[in-house]
C-alpha cells in the first residue's frame, strides 16, 4: 500500500501538468467540500468514492474530504443518506459539491445484477427503496416493508401472525406449480426463502425466512423487474430479483454509534359479530320447523319438557375476548459504523419481539451483523458480510384447522359454556377449547440462520477487477411441540413432535468487471460464473403416550417413531453483461446467462437467457432542451428471456419409486412419479418500454413502464388419467401471460423552502391470464379455485346465486349449462383474487427538526372468499357451529327480500348443503381497500440542546400503523391469504389473524 | 499488460473453471437417496417383497377412512356431525362429481392397481436364488388378490371401470382403455381371484392374503353376481376351514391384539403406521372430532338385547357438559392407533351362505347360518319362516353386524333395496360419480348418468 502510494506520487506530479478536460492521466490528490444544496451547510459523513475503484473517503465535520485520485480516474461518486448521489468529473485539485436532498431522483447509483449503474444510463425497470424509508415500520421482515413502496410490486401479509408468510409478486404470477416468489440476494448471497417449519398449522405458510434479517441493517433494496435487469440471474430471474444491500462503514469516518428502540401496542381493529345464545336457539328452532320437525319437539324448549331450555333462557359465552389481546412489540438495536482509509466496518446487534394479537403466538429475533472491508494493498481488497440470527416462534394453528385457536373460539356455538360443571375445559363437535389451547399450546420453533459472504477483489488494472466470493446461507429450524392431555392434539396420553430441518446453500462466484471511458464513450462489462449447491435435510421424531403432562420430551414417550429425509440440487452458471453508453445519452445493454440445473433431464440441462436494453435520453437532445420543459426525458426499451426452476422437487425429471410404503412394519415401495427426461425450465419472455421525465425544475418526476410477459413451458403438474395410478406428471406445458403498466410520480412541492415536502404516488395494473393449459385444474380447500385456459390464476369456482326465491325462501342458482338441474357443471368462475390496480402514496414533510410521514396503500377489485361466513352462515347444516349475525337476515316468510336463504338442512333445497355444498358466491366479497399503513410524527432535537448530553443526534417519534382501512369487505381484514401453503390460492379468509392496529413510540440516539 | 492478462486468465481459470468442471458431475447429477428409479424397483428378492408390501400399503390407504365411509355413511345408522361438506353429501345421498372424498378414493384405488400391476409384471422375471418359486408364487398371488379386491370395490362403487392390467411407465400408458361393463369388471376380478387362489399358500395368516382370503372374496363376488350356488360353495370352503370360527363375545374380533380367528382378511395398523379412524368417532372431549355419530335409531337397535345383543359393544358413552353422549367405539385404540381395517370376516361368510342358500330354497340351512351369527351376538334365534322373511332378516342382520364397516350401502344397492330402505329412489344415484377432475383429464372416461 505504502509502496504503491509512493510510486504513484511522482506520477501524480507529472499528471497535474497535463490535466485535460476529459481525463486525468495520472494520480493526483483531490480535496473538496460537500454542502447541502438548499442551505449551503457543510455535510459530514458523506461518502466520496472514485468510480470503478474502492478508493474513497468520507467528509469530516466541516464537510471536507481529501483523497488520492488513481491514475486515469477522474470521476467521483458522492453519496449520502437522504441526498441524491452525484457523479462529478474532476477538473482541478479542489472541488465543491452541493448535494440535493433525496427526492426520488434520476441520477442515483443503482445496484444492478453483479454491477452498479447510474440511473441516467439505466435501460431496465428497477425500483429502489432506501433503508431510511423503511426504518420505523413495526414489521418483522424486510419484504413486508415494501408494501405500497414500489410500483408493480404487490405485497400483502398472509395474516397478522408476526414472522409469518408474505405474499409478494413482482409484475404478477408467471407460474402455476413452480414458485412465484422473487429471488432474494442479500449482499451477493442468494438466500433460501423456503419455509422450514414442519408443524402443520392449517395450510398457512408458518414462517417467512426473510424475517431472519433485521430490517434496521438495510441500506437499500433494489427490485429488478424487467428481463433486461433479471436475465443475468438466468433460470432464477423470471419472478424478479430483490437485491438487499446492508449498511457498511465509510472510509475516514468517525465511528458512529446509533441506538434505536421502539415500543408498540397492537389490537385487532375489528371483531367478528356472532349471535347471542338466545338468537342461536331461535335460529335452531326455526331450522327444526323448516325441516318439518314437530313443533312440540323443537330442540330449544323448556327443560321440563325434555328440551335444552327456552331460547330466552340461553346464556351467551364470549370466547373471542379470550383470544384477542393488546399485543406488544419491542425493538432494540445498537450499531456502530466507521472506518479508516484501510478498513471500514459496520457492526449491529438487534433484538425484536412481537406478539400476535391472537394469543398465544409470538415471534422474537436476536440478530447480529458484521460487515467488514479491508484494503490489503491498493490492488487487493477483502471483506465480509456476515449476519447471524436466532429466531423464536411460539406457533399456533389457525385457518383451516378445527383445533386452531381462533377456530375453537369463533365456530363453537355461543350458547355453550366454556367449562364443564366440574371446571374442566368443555369441547364441542370437532373443536377444541380456545382457552385450553391458549394455556397449554407448547409449540416452539427456533431458527438459526447464518448468511455470510467473504470476498476478495483484485484490481489488475485501474479498470479491470476480479472478484471472487464464497457464500453460505445456513438455515436451521428446530421445532419441539408437546401436546398435553388438556388439548385435543394431545389425546389420549400426550403427543409430541420434534423436527430438525436444515437448508444449506453454498455459493461460489467469480466476476470480472471492466469499464472504460474514452471521449464520449463509456463501456462497462462483466463476465462471471457461479457454482451453487443446495441441500435440504429433515429429521423428524414423534412420541405418543407420556407418563405426565410435565414430562414433555420425546425421551419420556412410550412410543417413539422417527424419520429423516434428504434432497440435493446443483446449479452451474456462466454469465456476461456489457453496457455501452455514448455521452450518457444513448445506452445499449446486452446480457446473457447460461445455467445448468441438476433438476432437469440430461438432454435439457442447459438453458440460455439473453436480454438487450436500449436507452435514449431525449432530454439531452437540443430539440428537447430548446423546449425548456424537461430536466430529464428518457425513453427505455428492453426485451429478454428469463427462467424459473423454483418450487419443483429436486428429482422431478426422474421416474421414481419411493420407500416408506410400509405394511406390517415391513419396508414397502410404491410408485411415486412418472419420468420426464425432457423436463426443463419454464421460460419467460418479457419486453418493457419505459419513460422517465422530470419537469418544473425537477419538482415533478415521472417514471412510467409498460411490460408484457409471456411464460411458456410451464413446470406444470399436468393431470393424467388416474387409471394410470398417477394423478399428474410434471411437464413443461402451458403458458401464462402478465401485462401491465406501472406509474410512479414524485412531487417535490417546495424545493427552495425550509419546508421539505415530497409525495410519491405509485400505481400499477397487472392483467394475468392463463394462455394455455392441458385441462382445468382445481385447487384449494373444497376446490374453491380453478385454473382454466383464458382465465386468470386465483379464479374462484363457485355456484352463482341469482337470488332467494321470495315465495319459497330457497336459494336460486344460475343454471350454467341450461339442463334444468343443478350439478357440478353449473359451477363457474365468478371472479378472481387479482386487484384491478394497486399502489401506494408516500408523503414526507420535514421542517426544522420535525418530520411528518404517512404511507397509504390500496388495492381495488380483488375478490375474497370469506370462509368465516361460509361456515357461520350455514342455515343449520353445521350442527356444531354457531352463527354470524348475518344469518338473522335469512328469509322467513313469503315476500321477504334477502340474499340469505331459508334455514334448512334439507339437501334438495341446495340452500346451504346438497349439491351446492354451500359453495355459493354469496360468500365471495369485494376486497378493495385503502389503508393508512403508517402515520409518523418525529422530532429531531437541535444539536446544541443535545450536545450538553454528549449526544450526536436524538430523534423521538410516534407512529400509528393501520389507523384506518376503508373497505367494503365484511371480514376482519381484506389483507388475507389463509391458504398460503396451498399453491394457486389467494384471498381466502378462514379464522385468520388480522393485521393489527398499532401505536408506537420510538427514539433514535446517535452517540 | 500481456502478462497481467495471462495472470488474470490463469486466476480466473483456477478459481472458476477448474472448480466448476471437476465438481460438475457431482453437482449436476445428484443421486436421490430417498427414492429409486422405477427401472430398479423390482430386481431381486428384497425389492420384490418391498413392492408387494407397497401394494398392501396402498390398499390400506383407501380402506382406512374412505372406503368404510362410503359403505356406512350413505346408510341410515350414522350421521355426519363434522364440518366437511364432502361427508355431508355422502350422508345425505347427494353426491356430486366434485366430491373430494370420491376423488381421493378413486385415485388411491388406481394407485393400488398400478402397484399390483408392477408386481405382476416384474416378479416373474426376477432371478434371485433368495427368492424361491414358492415365495414368488405367494407374492404374485397376493398381487392378484389385491388387484381383485380393488377392482371389486371399484365395480360395486362406480359400476364398470377401466381395466388397466399393465404397469404404467408413461402417461400414455392406458390410453384408449375405456370403461368396461360391470360384468367385465367382475369377470376380471374372478380371473384374478382364480389366479390368486392357485398361487397363494394355504396358510393361517390373516393380514396377508392366503387361499382362504381369495375364496372368501370370491364368495362375496358370486353373491354380488347372484351366482348363489358358487357363493355357497366358496363360503362353505371358508366356513369349513378350521382356521376360522366365530369368536365370542362379539367384541373380541375388534379387541387387541386383533387377528382373531374370526378374521379372514384384515389390514393391520401399528403406531408407526397409524390408523386414526377412532378420531372420527370419538367426541372432542375424548380427543376425537366426532365426525361420525350413530343416530338414535341405530343406538336403540344396537342396545336392544333382542337385536344388538353383545353388539352393543360397538357403542360407548361419555359425559359432555353434564349430559350423556353415545359414540361409536368399533375403532377405539386412540393411544396405540392400531385399529385394523376389517375387510373379510367369517360372520359375513355365514351371512353370504345364508342368503345364497335362502335364494336356492335351502331355508333350514339358511336359517342355521343366520342363527350362527345371532347366537354369537347373544340374541334369540330368528324365526323367519319364508324365503322373503329370511332375506329380510339377513339384510337386517348385516345392518347390525357390520354397522360401522364398509357394507350397508353396497348391500342395499346390491339387493336393489336402496330406494325402499334409504329413500334413494333415483337409481342413477346408486353408483358414485366418476370424479370430475378425472373426466377432464381422461377423454376415454364417461360419467355415470345423472351426475
Amino acid at each position: 500500500m505504502k509502496l504503491s502510494t509512493l510510486l504513484a506520487a511522482p506520477i501524480a506530479v507529472v499528471g497535474l501538468t497535463s490535466t485535460s478536460y476529459a481525463q486525468v492521466a495520472n494520480a493526483q490528490t483531490v480535496t473538496g467540500t460537500v454542502t447541502d444544496a438548499s442551505d449551503r451547510s457543510p455535510l459530514p459523513g458523506v461518502t466520496v468514492v472514485v468510480r470503478g475503484t474502492t478508493t474513497g473517503a468520507s467528509t469530516d465535520g466541516n464537510g471536507q474530504f481529501s483523497l488520492t485520485l488513481p491514475a486515469g480516474s477522474n470521476v467521483l461518486l458522492v453519496s449520502a443518506v437522504g441526498y441524491q448521489s452525484q457523479a462529478i468529473s474532476v477538473t482541478s485539485s479542489s472541488v465543491s459539491v452541493a448535494l440535493k436532498s433525496a427526492v426520488k431522483q434520476l441520477n442515483e447509483v443503482v445496484v444492478t445484477g453483479y454491477s452498479e449503474q447510474n440511473r441516467k444510463t439505466l435501460t431496465s425497470a428497477i425500483s429502489s427503496v432506501k433503508g431510511d424509508e423503511l426504518k420505523d415500520i413495526p414489521a418483522a421482515s424486510p419484504d413486508q416493508l415494501l408494501q405500497g413502496k414500489a410500483p408493480g410490486v404487490q405485497v400483502s401479509a398472509n395474516s397478522g401472525v408476526p414472522g409469518g408468510g408474505i405474499f409478494i409478486r413482482i409484475r404478477g404470477s408467471n407460474s402455476v406449480n413452480a414458485s412465484n416468489d422473487p429471488l432474494y440476494v442479500v449482499d451477493g448471497v442468494f438466500i433460501n426463502n423456503t419455509n422450514l417449519i414442519a408443524t402443520g398449522l392449517g395450510n398457512q405458510v408458518s414462517s417467512n425466512p426473510l424475517a431472519d434479517l433485521n430490517p434496521q441493517d438495510i441500506e437499500n433494496i433494489e427490485i429488478l423487474k424487467d428481463a433486461n435487469a433479471t436475465a443475468i440471474y438466468g433460470s432464477r430471474g423470471a419472478n424478479g430479483v430483490v437485491l438487499i444491500t446492508t449498511k457498511r462503514g465509510k472510509a475516514g469516518d468517525k465511528t458512529r454509534v446509533t441506538f434505536n428502540t421502539y415500543h408498540a401496542w397492537s389490537k385487532a381493529p375489528k371483531q367478528y359479530d356472532l349471535v347471542s345464545g338466545s338468537e342461536l336457539a331461535m335460529l335452531e328452532n326455526e331450522r327444526f320447523l323448516n325441516d318439518g320437525g314437530n313443533p312440540t319437539q323443537v330442540p330449544y324448549r323448556s327443560v321440563t319438557s325434555g328440551g335444552r331450555g327456552l331460547p330466552e333462557e340461553q346464556s351467551t359465552y364470549d370466547r373471542l375476548s379470550d383470544v384477542f389481546r393488546t399485543a406488544q412489540t419491542q425493538s432494540y438495536e445498537l450499531s456502530a459504523a466507521g472506518g479508516s482509509a484501510k478498513t471500514q466496518f459496520y457492526i449491529g446487534g438487534g433484538y425484536f419481539k412481537q406478539e400476535s394479537v391472537a394469543r398465544p403466538s409470538a415471534f422474537d429475533r436476536f440478530s447480529l451483523r458484521v460487515n467488514l472491508d479491508n484494503s490489503v494493498t491498493d490492488k487487493l481488497r477483502i471483506g465480509t458480510s456476515t449476519a447471524l440470527s436466532r429466531t423464536h416462534r411460539n406457533v399456533s394453528s389457525n385457518d383451516n384447522n378445527p383445533v386452531g385457536v381462533i377456530n375453537s373460539a369463533l365456530f363453537t356455538r355461543s350458547n355453550l359454556s366454556i367449562y364443564n360443571p366440574d371446571g374442566s375445559y368443555a369441547k364441542y363437535g370437532s373443536f377444541d377449547n380456545a382457552l385450553a389451547l391458549i394455556n397449554n399450546l407448547n409449540n416452539d420453533a427456533v431458527g438459526s440462520r447464518v448468511i455470510s459472504n467473504v470476498y476478495g477483489e483484485y484490481r489488475f488494472l485501474k479498470n479491470l477487477t476480479l472478484r471472487s466470493s464464497w457464500s453460505i446461507d445456513f438455515n436451521d429450524m428446530y421445532e419441539n411441540n408437546f401436546n398435553n392431555t388438556l388439548i385435543l392434539a394431545g389425546q389420549p396420553r400426550g403427543t409430541a413432535n420434534s423436527y430438525l430441518s436444515r437448508d444449506i446453500t453454498l455459493l461460489n462466484e467469480q466476476t470480472l468487471n471492466y469499464h472504460v471511458d474514452f471521449g464520449d464513450h463509456s463501456i462497462q462489462a462483466v463476465v462471471g460464473n457461479t457454482i451453487q449447491k443446495n441441500t435440504f435435510q429433515r429429521t423428524s421424531l414423534a412420541g405418543q403416550q407420556f407418563p405426565s403432562n410435565d414430562l414433555t420430551t420425546i425421551a419420556s414417550a412410550a412410543t417413539q417413531t422417527g424419520s429423516s429425509s434428504r434432497s440435493q440440487a446443483g446449479l452451474l452458471s456462466y454469465f456476461g453483461k456489457a453496457t455501452y453508453s455514448f455521452k450518457q445519452r444513448y445506452t445499449a445493454d446486452v446480457s446473457v446467462r447460461a445455467d445448468a440445473s441438476s433438476r432437469f433431464g440430461q438432454d435439457n440441462r442447459w438453458g440460455y437467457f439473453p436480454a438487450v436494453g436500449l436507452g435514449w435520453r431525449l432530454g439531452e437532445e437540443s430539440f428537447v432542451q430548446d423546449l425548456n420543459i424537461f430536466q430529464e426525458l428518457k425513453l427505455r426499451a428492453s426485451v429478454g428471456k428469463t427462467g424459473n426452476q423454483a418450487g419443483i422437487s429436486d428429482f422431478a425429471a426422474l421416474g421414481l419409486v419411493q420407500g416408506g410404503a410400509n405394511y406390517l412394519d415391513l419396508p414397502g415401495t410404491a410408485p411415486l412419479q412418472l419420468a420426464n427426461p425432457n423436463l426443463s425450465w419454464e421460460s419467460t419472455r418479457q419486453w418493457n418500454v419505459g419513460l422517465d421525465a422530470a419537469v418544473l425544475q425537477n419538482r415533478l418526476v415521472l417514471e412510467l413502464n409498460y411490460y408484457d410477459k409471456y411464460t411458456s413451458g410451464l413446470l406444470l403438474n399436468v393431470p393424467v388419467p388416474r387409471k394410470t395410478g398417477f394423478a399428474s406428471v410434471v411437464q413443461n406445458y402451458g403458458a401464462v401471460s402478465n401485462k401491465g403498466i406501472e406509474v410512479q410520480l414524485t412531487a417535490n412541492w417546495l424545493p427552495k423552502s425550509a419546508v421539505q415536502w415530497s409525495t410519491t404516488f405509485n400505481v400499477a395494473r397487472n392483467v394475468n391470464k392463463i394462455e394455455k393449459l392441458a385441462s382445468p385444474i382445481t385447487t384449494g380447500s373444497r376446490d374453491v379455485f380453478r385454473l382454466q385456459e383464458g382465465a386468470p390464476l386465483y379464479s374462484f369456482w363457485l355456484y352463482h346465486q341469482t337470488g332467494v326465491n321470495r315465495e319459497s325462501g330457497d336459494a336460486e342458482y344460475e343454471d350454467v349449462n341450461g339442463d334444468g338441474q343443478l350439478s357440478v357443471a353449473d359451477r363457474k368462475l365468478v371472479g378472481n383474487a387479482w386487484p384491478n390496480y394497486f399502489g401506494g402514496v408516500t408523503n414526507s414533510v420535514t421542517y426544522k427538526g420535525f418530520d411528518f410521514n404517512f404511507l397509504l396503500n390500496f388495492e381495488q377489485g380483488a375478490k375474497i372468499m370469506n370462509m368465516n361466513r361460509f361456515f357461520l352462515v350455514h342455515g343449520g347444516t353445521q350442527s356444531n357451529i354457531g352463527y354470524l349475525r348475518e344469518q338473522l337476515d335469512r328469509w322467513q316468510k313469503p315476500g321477504d327480500v334477502t340474499t340469505i336463504p331459508r334455514l334448512t338442512t334439507v339437501a334438495s333445497s341446495n340452500n346451504y348443503g346438497g349439491v351446492v355444498q354451500n359453495l355459493s358466491d354469496r360468500y365471495l366479497e369485494d376486497g378493495s381497500f385503502l389503508r393508512l399503513r403508517t402515520l409518523t410524527l418525529g422530532y429531531t432535537l437541535p444539536k446544541p440542546a443535545i450536545a450538553k448530553a454528549h449526544l450526536n443526534s436524538l430523534r423521538v417519534y410516534v407512529q400509528a400503523a393501520n389507523l384506518f382501512t376503508i373497505t367494503p369487505y365484511s371480514g376482519l381484514d381484506p389483507e388475507v391469504n389463509s391458504q398460503s401453503g396451498v399453491s394457486n390460492t389467494k384471498n381466502f379468509d378462514w379464522a385468520t389473524v388480522p393485521q393489527p392496529r398499532t401505536f408506537q413510540l420510538g427514539v433514535t440516539v446517535g452517540l | 499488460m500481456k502478462q497481467t492478462i495471462h495472470r488474470l486468465l490463469f486466476a480466473f481459470h483456477l478459481t472458476a473453471a477448474g472448480l466448476a468442471f471437476t465438481a460438475c458431475r457431482d453437482l449436476l447429477e445428484p443421486t436421490p437417496v430417498q427414492q429409486l428409479s422405477d427401472d430398479k424397483a423390482i430386481t431381486d428378492a428384497g425389492s420384490a417383497r418391498s413392492a408387494t408390501i407397497g401394494v398392501y400399503d396402498r390398499v390400506q390407504a383407501y380402506y382406512q377412512l374412505n372406503w368404510p365411509v362410503l359403505g356406512f355413511l350413505p346408510g341410515e345408522d350414522v350421521r355426519f356431525n363434522g364440518t366437511l361438506n364432502q361427508f355431508l353429501q355422502i350422508d345425505q345421498n347427494q353426491l356430486s362429481a366434485d366430491n373430494v372424498l370420491i376423488t381421493e378414493a378413486w385415485t388411491q384405488m388406481y394407485q393400488a392397481v398400478n402397484g399390483a400391476n408392477n408386481v405382476i409384471a416384474g416378479v416373474p422375471g426376477v432371478n434371485d436364488p433368495l427368492l424361491p418359486t414358492t415365495e414368488k408364487d405367494q407374492l404374485l398371488g397376493e398381487a392378484y388378490f389385491l388387484r381383485a379386491l380393488v377392482y371389486f370395490d371399484l365395480g360395486r362403487g362406480w359400476g364398470g371401470v377401466p381395466l388397466v392390467l399393465t404397469p404404467t411407465r408413461s402417461k400414455e400408458n392406458g390410453q384408449g382403455i375405456r370403461r368396461s361393463s360391470l360384468a367385465d369388471t367382475y369377470a376380471q376380478v374372478l380371473a384374478d381371484l382364480t389366479q390368486a387362489e392357485t398361487l397363494l399358500p394355504d396358510a393361517t395368516t390373516r393380514n396377508r392374503a392366503v387361499k382362504a382370503s381369495a375364496r372368501a372374496l370370491r364368495a362375496r363376488l358370486h353373491l354380488y353376481q347372484k351366482q348363489w350356488a358358487d357363493a355357497e360353495t366358496y363360503a362353505t370352503q371358508v366356513i369349513g376351514n378350521n382356521n376360522y370360527r366365530l369368536v365370542t363375545p362379539y367384541r373380541t374380533f375388534s379387541t387387541a391384539p386383533f387377528l382373531s380367528q374370526e378374521s379372514v382378511f384384515e389390514l393391520t395398523f401399528s403406531n408407526s403406521d397409524a390408523n386414526s379412524m377412532w378420531n372420527n368417532w370419538f367426541p372432542s372431549a375424548l380427543g376425537g372430532q366426532f365426525n361420525f355419530q350413530p343416530v338414535p335409531a341405530a343406538i336403540a337397535l344396537l342396545n336392544d338385547p333382542t337385536v344388538g345383543g353383545s353388539r352393543s359393544a360397538l357403542l360407548a358413552t361419555t359425559v359432555i357438559a353434564g349430559s350423556n353422549v353415545t359414540y361409536g367405539n368399533l375403532y377405539s385404540r386412540s393411544a396405540q392407533r392400531d385399529d385394523p381395517s376389517y375387510v373379510l370376516r367369517l360372520a359375513e361368510q355365514y351371512l353370504i351362505r345364508a342368503e345364497a342358500r335362502a335364494r336356492q330354497g335351502k331355508l333350514t340351512q339358511a336359517l342355521a347360518d343366520l342363527n350362527a351369527v345371532r347366537a354369537r351376538a347373544g340374541v334369540p334365534a330368528s324365526t323367519a319362516a319364508t324365503a322373503d322373511q329370511l332375506l329380510l332378516a339377513i339384510e337386517n342382520e348385516r345392518r347390525i353386524e357390520f354397522a360401522f364397516e364398509a357394507d350397508r350401502w353396497f348391500d342395499l344397492v346390491r339387493t336393489g333395496r336402496a330406494g325402499t330402505v334409504l329413500g334413494v329412489t333415483d337409481q342413477r344415484r346408486w353408483v358414485f360419480p366418476i370424479p370430475f377432475n378425472d373426466l377432464v383429464a381422461d377423454s376415454d372416461l364417461e360419467q355415470n348418468p345423472g351426475y
